[in-house]
């Protein structure tokens, strides 16, 4: 039967050394973290470190949590930490960026022939959304995937809610001028 | 208002160039603006072709990313074993 206990509950709990709180806790947020910790990293063993070090991070930091924002963006921000440190975020960050219109003309704005359909393969999706750069793939995943708040996604990347607010429409067009592009493929940067 | 340049073929409808549309999609379609200027997004969608054509697939877009793929995988059994070990191996040592 599931625990219902809240998070907030499970985090108090987990400061006094219940490890019992603490594994339900690691069972409701594992596949979100994982999801992050792939989205973020190059490799599967990269991911799984970033995992495991995540939930280490949450049971040692738990006493620290003062709750505020939710236990999940606290959770998943301890993630990108965790994962911002495997990888160059230099190289993952978008050059100087592009004219807003310049994005647009890749995603198709102004093109008549403009394909819905392809839009919404799933496939197709989870293709386009592997070939862009972790910065963008970060902040899709946290918004339109984890659905945080656009406050929430600013506490867990470290980033202003207008930058994140940026990045975000930013990101959808690339998505979206990938989506013109990639062909379906089934597998994602660690295959 | 911006002045297009690079797209001269953009439109001036409701009071905002086609440009301006493409930068305040993200927040009209979140629902993040103020009703004045959504009104003016509104204006201009109903005199724009281009722009609701693309305000559709952006949508569209959004929207199968947030219905398709939302749901995350299931974290492998063989890798969250290895999970459960590391945080007892390690909280054994703290």
């Amino acid at each position: 039967m599931p625990d219902r206990r809240e998070d907030l509950e499970l985090i108090a709990a987990s400061a006094q050394g219940d490890r019992a709180a603490f594994s339900v806790l690691v069972r409701r947020h594992r596949a979100a973290v994982w999801r992050l910790a792939r989205a973020l990293t190059a490799s599967e063993q990269a991911a799984e470190d970033v995992l495991q070090e995540t939930f280490l991070a949450v049971y040692r930091g738990a006493s620290g949590f003062r709750g505020e924002g939710s236990a999940r963006s606290w959770i998943l921000g301890t993630a990108r930490l965790k994962a911002a440190r495997t990888w160059r975020r230099r190289a993952g960050e978008p050059a100087a960026p592009e004219p807003l219109d310049e994005l647009g003309c890749a995603a198709g704005w102004g093109d008549p022939e403009l394909a819905v359909a392809a839009l919404e393969d799933r496939d197709r999706l989870h293709a386009a959304l592997w070939r862009l750069a972790p910065a963008d793939r970060e902040v899709l995943v946290l918004r339109d995937l984890e659905q945080l708040s656009g406050p929430e996604v600013a506490r867990a990347t470290g980033l202003s809610e207008g930058a994140v607010k940026s990045r975000l429409h930013r990101a959808r067009l690339r998505l979206l001028a990938q989506l013109r592009t990639a062909e379906p493929d089934l597998g994602g940067a660690h295959d | 208002m911006t002045e297009p340049a690079s797209r001269p073929e953009q439109q001036h409808i409701g009071g905002l160039w086609c440009g301006d549309v493409l930068a305040g999609l993200a927040d009209y379609l979140d629902g993040r603006m103020a009703p004045a200027a959504r009104a003016s997004v509104e204006r201009h969608l109903d005199g724009c072709d281009w722009c609701t054509r693309f305000g559709g697939a952006y949508a569209t877009t959004v929207r199968s990313l947030q219905r398709q793929l939302s749901e995350p995988e299931p974290v492998d059994d063989a890798v969250a074993r290895r999970l459960d070990a590391a945080l007892a191996d390690a909280l054994e040592r703290d």
